[in-house]
């Protein structure tokens, strides 16, 4: 059997019978060198949370590489403006490395003012800018002055942490816009954190809050803009999707606008509908609660006959998960747990110690929990428990096709919605179409077909 | 808002056209047995890579970065790095590893060299693992140069063994794994041993197999590579001479023979190929090769016109795009744009000539070969120069889903579809693959869009007329001047046209001209800039304002340069308003044709005789080019120039007006042959105006019409033509908002249609809440339609059905209860009075503001009309 890094150890547990494993896992911590993590990096991580602000321009600074890789390849859908899908760099070469770039970020941020008029542009400083000594936020300051619109300086070289950071990074951001606008009264309304409307999910959940009657005044970030984001002070609740990435927004938030949040999820029917009344509960709307109640009533029970009979098919099945965040891993247990298909190996990039903790206590025994896993312990736990099926990003996907396993594609490029009740039936439907798709009839020690 | 079009930009790269050079050492090093990479630099930069490449080949693709911290980044990464190696090798145990250093490494001035000998004196134990460093940093190229600098690194780091062989080395620019097993083939058919270098025929295309092997165990393995410097020739297939080629150094370090050729892409490079593969063998080229090359020469025949309509965008890495358009250029395909995000200063001197030869056959006399380019001005060139297919990586699609136009993908990356991987281009069959996709996109095109084409350009030509004059009727249905009646549309008056070039006995010119303006009030004289200013102002204040006149106070042909500006700016401003002018036609021959060009749909013709002796005694002189006439030959200008302007606009679909003033003993028997004069050229309605005294003109003591009288003309011309009689719809309050503008809000009606009203007395037109259409039976707020109904002389008739919907200003105003209120306000317009079964006080305060009455009832509409019409005559209301 394969053999794990030493310094990996730590940060690979087994569920045992107590439910508890000691000092728990190595976690929040920076990936190990050579040890082919699949972790992206801090710019990473500003670039998700940030960029599907539709009207913003987003410039990456430093050379091309960084804003090749993270070209339009998400699938965050917008309702408005869509400059959010062009890339815009200073593309750094050789003598900007030894002259410096700031004349070069300077003269970008004038083109784009002078043409488009914009109200807010992010500029991200990649690895190099920081060590060739360029001033970025000091030139941003300046042409938010010279031009009466928001230029925000997103720190982000790779090396200073992990994605988490560049959430954080993000974050900052946000508030560095918004806090500007603090001073608002109050309107009846909620704020949606934590969603990047990838397929038009922002619109599922959207869409369910008018149904029960709950205002949506602001959206962080997906199909949000300038416009969108400088209502968000006013907000009575912050509700956060994706707690990876945006807990510690409306931890600003709460701090510096009073505004309180809570966690929800909307993936899965169980999620979906507990989310749905906690937000009205929160609210102290009872009406909303009612509506809530009697609106996931119908809605589940209209896609109550199609899980059982999906699920015939997955019952027993098995199941791996290697994900972002630690709050849709412990929602993807949840919702495999619904259809009777067990969780045996379960992964995250940048789950939290809080978030492993709720992992341990529901999972089953002998699960396999990793943090910041690389391929071949992927591999290693994948053949181990025999899995059917892996949930993950685009680069684990080509992985769990050689070892024969079926794939859930629960990344940021899909292109259809996992969330709400429609999302309940996509997942299921894609999670049965590839674990029962014919071809595993092939794979996995199946061998040739024979002449008799 | 909107989509912002963005453009392409000076100093920034909008939308790359490009990656970086570490991800072109790692695509080499993938084509080297059991070889792993790591990137020393952050953990991005590999996991971008990483996901990049995973996407194209759709194979795992493993590659360790150093992870730089903070701390790295400081004082030197080497500790990451030499611990990041073993930790490698410990994982994977490859027999060689590339390291390929990042922008941050190069930075931060990371020798390699020195870190590799350091690890290996750190551990003997792994001595015998080949540690190759390359130089790649981000900014120092793109993953073209990125490939060639890591074979570079590989032949020139490895320690050669300079026995002479039997081999043949084979360096390729970047290439999908299917050709890379092709050019294997095709020298195995020539019986000659090569070492390729890189193979990545098995590494990023693996098969499925039982055991899956994370170690990239295909590939040139080191005992090869050691060989190149005794093999018998070098043959680089790059049809660009690369900067540290590779097979330079072997001949230079170990007089190795060396060749270049091009890829053996296309019908003339790939018999180039062979060629020299028969002469290094001696052996003739294979009768099943010759088969290929005649079925690829009659798949070119066969495709030869549909690729003949190829005028084609071409991008990607340097050999790529120069192979392809060759490829291109002998199937008759137009390389319009070739394009590469590399710096490659060779390109155009390569491919010039080439094209230039097709460019002449088709004479077309633009296309452009640029190199260091993105993907922004690649589209506004591909839209310029009107290209109808584009050819490259997946990196295509926005130009492609942005120019509507189809996209051939070859090249790296392939993302958006499977198979990129196994793509071809080599060879004979590859070439007829690409070839014919290259075909099959312009004919699937073609397939689908030319039925509608044909039928766009030809059939609905007569359709696009039909259109013209159905905007056109529709634009005379809202403008208050034509059909004022059934418009809601508000109107203005621009006094951009100060002087007059015709002098009228009732007229005098030191007031506004009475045919258009109140006389006795001078306008103020607005610039064309004001006058947009002006159009802004109240459009901002009135948003059903649609209607812009151009009627003096002089005359606007008299005054051409100051109506075209103002046209021009309106429109630019504004490019759905209806444009209206008024003229007393002299000028109109020359400037018909300019009218219809800035889109004036209505123009108005101050004619009152056709008759030069009648017009003798009416106009006083006229001021033609500069040159004063009197008495009848003024006339007789005048009347011509009329007739014959009139035509023009007439046959061009414009509506024209004719406004005739009513001169009792003058004209006022003549009308009537005016009337039939410009019936017969086409004019749509006539406006009999009655005579206004002014004082200190010629006629100032010329009696003047009854409206009675007047009235008596128009029924007795209503039936040669359309009669304008109703202009009380065109009262002032249109503009009534507007009290600091008084000036500019006048109509043209006012003086001679505000008393008609009154002595009409008992006409009101009214808006009715109506659901079912037979009752007054809905609330104010509720309703979606307005029913108008107009009441006169005890007549209750129904006129027309408003849906509200139509008033709205946006979608996201429509939502809310009081911009709802202010839609179904809009949509009132010019009623008199609203008749509803309920009714919120704030609309009432609203509705009462604007002058129109509020009765509340529950009754059969036309009862509900008459009762209300008559408390209206008794000056009551609810």
């Amino acid at each position: 059997m394969d053999k794990i890094l030493e310094e990996r150890k730590q940060s690979i547990v087994l569920k045992n019978e107590l439910g508890c494993s000691g000092s728990g896992i190595n976690c929040d911590s920076d990936s190990v060198s050579g040890a082919i993590s699949q972790r992206a990096c801090v710019y990473c991580g500003a670039r998700v949370v940030l960029n599907p602000i539709t009207d913003a321009f987003h410039i990456v600074h430093g050379p091309i590489g960084c804003a090749s890789y993270t070209w339009d390849i998400r699938g965050s859908l917008t309702s408005d403006d869509d400059v959010f899908r062009t890339s815009f760099s200073t593309d750094l070469r050789e003598k900007d490395v030894i002259f410096g770039g700031e004349k070069k970020l300077e003269a970008a941020i004038e083109e784009i003012a002078n043409k488009y008029h914009p109200k807010l542009i992010f500029v991200y400083a990649t690895c190099i800018v920081g060590v060739i000594g360029d001033d970025v936020e000091a030139i941003c300051k300046k042409m938010s002055d010279k031009y009466n619109m928001h230029v925000i300086a997103v720190k982000s070289p790779g090396f200073s942490g992990n994605k988490a950071t560049g959430y954080r990074m993000a974050c900052d951001a946000i508030m560095q816009v918004i806090s500007q606008y603090k001073d608002q009264p109050k309107v009846n309304g909620i704020n949606i954190l934590g969603d990047f409307n990838l397929a038009g999910e922002m619109w599922i959940i959207k869409s369910y809050m008018e149904k029960i009657g709950i205002n949506v005044l602001s959206t962080f970030t997906g199909d949000s803009n300038f416009e969108s984001m400088k209502k968000a002070s006013s907000a009575t609740l912050n509700i956060v999707q994706c707690a990876g990435s945006s807990t510690y927004l409306a931890n600003r938030m709460q701090e510096e606008m009073g505004i309180p949040f809570i966690k929800v999820s909307f993936f899965g029917v169980e999620d979906t509908t507990a989310s749905l009344i906690k937000v009205a509960e929160a609210l102290g709307d009872n009406e909303a609660r009612e509506k809530a109640i009697n609106f996931c009533k119908k809605e589940s029970d209209k896609i109550e006959g199609f899980i059982n009979q999906y699920k015939k098919n997955l019952t027993g099945k098995k199941a791996a998960i290697y994900v972002g965040g630690g709050f849709k891993a412990i929602s993807l247990i949840r919702q495999f747990k619904a259809l009777g298909i067990e969780t045996a190996v379960v992964g995250t990039q940048t789950g939290k110690k809080d978030e492993y903790e709720v992992i341990e206590s529901i999972v089953e025994k002998d699960t396999v929990i990793l943090d910041d896993a690389n391929p071949a312990e992927l591999e290693k736990y994948m053949k181990e428990k025999n899995v059917d099926i892996l949930v993950g990003g685009v680069k684990e996907r080509p992985l769990a096709y050689k070892l024969g396993i079926a794939f859930c594609d629960h990344n940021h490029e899909r292109k259809h919605p996992l969330a709400g009740f429609d999302g309940v039936v996509n997942f299921v439907t894609e999670i049965n179409g590839s674990i029962n798709h014919p071809v595993w009839k092939y794979t996995r020690g199946k061998g040739a077909c024979h002449y008799e | 808002m909107s989509k912002t079009k963005i453009e392409p930009m000076v100093n920034l790269n909008t939308n790359p056209c490009k990656m970086c050079m570490p991800l072109g050492s790692v695509t080499a090093f993938y084509g080297i047995k059991n070889c792993m990479s790591i990137l020393h630099g952050s953990q991005g930069c590999s996991t971008y890579i990483r996901r990049h490449m995973a996407t194209h080949y759709n194979e795992p693709v493993d590659i360790a970065s150093s992870s730089l911290t903070e701390q790295g980044t400081v004082f030197g990464g080497e500790t990451n790095l030499l611990k990041g190696l073993k930790n490698l090798i410990e994982i994977y145990h490859p027999e060689v590893i590339g390291v390929s250093t990042t922008c941050l490494a190069e930075t931060i001035g990371e020798d390699l060299p020195r870190m590799i000998g350091k690890f290996y004196a750190e551990n003997p134990e792994y001595k015998n693992i080949e540690i190759i460093p390359v130089k790649s940093p981000g900014y120092g190229g793109t993953q073209y140069e990125g490939y060639f600098s890591a074979i570079f690194g590989v032949i020139s780091s490895v320690s050669m063994q300079t026995e002479a062989n039997d081999c043949i080395n084979v360096i390729t620019a970047p290439l999908t794994p299917a050709d890379t097993r092709f050019l294997k083939e095709a020298f195995e058919m020539f019986g000659l041993k090569i070492i390729l270098l890189p193979d990545v025929s098995d590494n990023l295309d693996g098969g499925y197999k039982e055991e899956y092997d994370k170690l990239p165990s295909g590939g040139t393995s080191l005992k090869d590579i050691k060989k190149m410097a005794g093999a018998k020739a070098t043959i680089e297939l790059c049809g660009i001479e690369i900067k540290d080629s590779p097979g330079k150094y072997l001949e230079n370090h170990y007089g190795v023979p060396y060749y270049r050729i091009n890829m053996p892409v296309g019908l003339r490079d790939t018999d180039i190929f062979y060629d020299l593969l028969s002469k290094l063998s001696e052996i003739d080229v294979p009768e099943e090769i010759t088969i290929q090359r005649g079925r690829y020469l009659d798949a070119m025949i066969d495709a030869h016109k549909y690729n003949g309509e190829g005028r084609a965008v071409i991008f990607g890495e340097p050999d790529y795009v120069a192979s392809t358009v060759r490829l291109c250029v002998e199937n008759g395909v137009m390389p319009l744009v070739v394009a590469t995000g590399s710096v490659c200063n060779d390109l155009k001197g390569l491919l010039k000539d080439e094209i230039d030869e097709i460019a002449k056959k088709y004479f077309i006399d633009r296309y452009e070969i640029l190199q260091d380019v993105d993907f922004k001005t690649i589209e506004a060139l591909a839209k310029e120069l009107h290209a109808n297919l584009l050819i490259g990586s997946s990196d295509g699609r926005r130009m492609e889903e942005s120019l509507g136009i189809p996209l051939v993908r070859r090249g790296f990356p392939i993302h958006d579809r499977v198979g990129g991987q196994r793509l071809r281009m080599l060879g004979y069959e590859g070439s007829l693959d690409y070839m014919e996709d290259i075909a099959n996109a312009l004919l699937s095109k073609k397939e689908a869009d030319f039925r509608e084409n044909i039928h766009q350009q030809y059939y609905k030509k007569e359709l696009q007329e039909d259109k013209m004059k159905e905007l056109i009727e529709d634009k005379t249905k809202n403008h208050p001047c034509f059909n004022g009646c059934a418009s809601n549309t508000a109107r203005m008056h621009l006094a951009v046209a100060p002087r007059c070039n015709i002098q009228c006995n009732y007229c005098v010119r030191k007031f506004d001209c009475p045919n258009e303006s109140r006389p006795g009030v001078t306008s103020k004289i607005l610039t064309p800039i004001e006058a947009l200013e002006k159009y802004k102002m109240v459009k901002k204040e009135m948003s059903n304002l649609s209607v812009v006149g151009i009627a003096g106070p002089g005359d606007a042909l008299a005054n051409f340069e100051e109506t075209k500006k103002t046209l021009e700016l309106i429109r630019e401003f504004d490019p759905d308003v209806t444009f209206c002018l008024s003229t007393n036609g002299l000028m109109l021959p020359q400037y018909a044709n300019e009218l219809i060009r800035l889109g004036v749909s209505h123009v108005t013709v101050t004619m009152n005789a056709v008759d030069i002796n009648i017009g003798a005694k009416i106009y006083k002189y006229i001021d033609y080019n500069g040159v004063k006439f009197e008495g009848v030959s003024a006339a007789a200008i005048l009347l011509a120039n009329q007739l014959s302007g009139l035509r023009i606009l007439v046959a061009a679909g414009i509506i024209c007006k004719v406004n005739i003033v009513t001169l009792k003993g003058i004209n006022d028997k003549h009308i009537p042959k005016v009337v039939e004069t410009v019936k017969e050229i086409g004019c749509y309605i006539t406006n009999i105006m009655p005579f206004i005294q002014v004082k200190g003109s010629v006629f100032e003591n010329l009696e003047p019409v009854s409206n009675k009288e007047v009235n008596e003309i128009r029924n007795l011309c209503g039936e040669t033509m359309k009669q304008m009689y109703h202009c009380r719809q065109c009262r002032a309050d249109a503009i009534g908002t507007l009290d600091n503008d008084r000036s500019l809000e006048f109509s043209e009606c006012k003086g001679n249609c505000g008393s008609k009203k009154i002595e009409e007395g008992n006409s009101y037109t009214f808006a009715v809440a109506s659901k079912s259409g037979m009752l007054v039976d809905t609330h104010f707020g509720h309703v979606a339609e307005l029913y108008i109904y107009e009441y006169k002389d005890g007549d209750v008739c129904y006129k027309e059905k408003r849906e509200i919907q139509k008033y709205c200003t946006g979608e996201e105003n429509c939502g809310d209860e009081a911009d709802k209120i202010d839609n179904i306000i809009k949509a009132i317009g010019e009623c008199d009075g609203v008749i509803t079964m309920r009714i919120g006080e704030a609309p009432k305060q609203k509705l009462n503001k604007k002058n129109v009455k509020v009765f509340v009832t529950y009754d059969r509409i036309d009862t509900a009309v008459k009762a209300a019409a008559e408390q209206m005559g008794n000056g009551q209301e609810d």
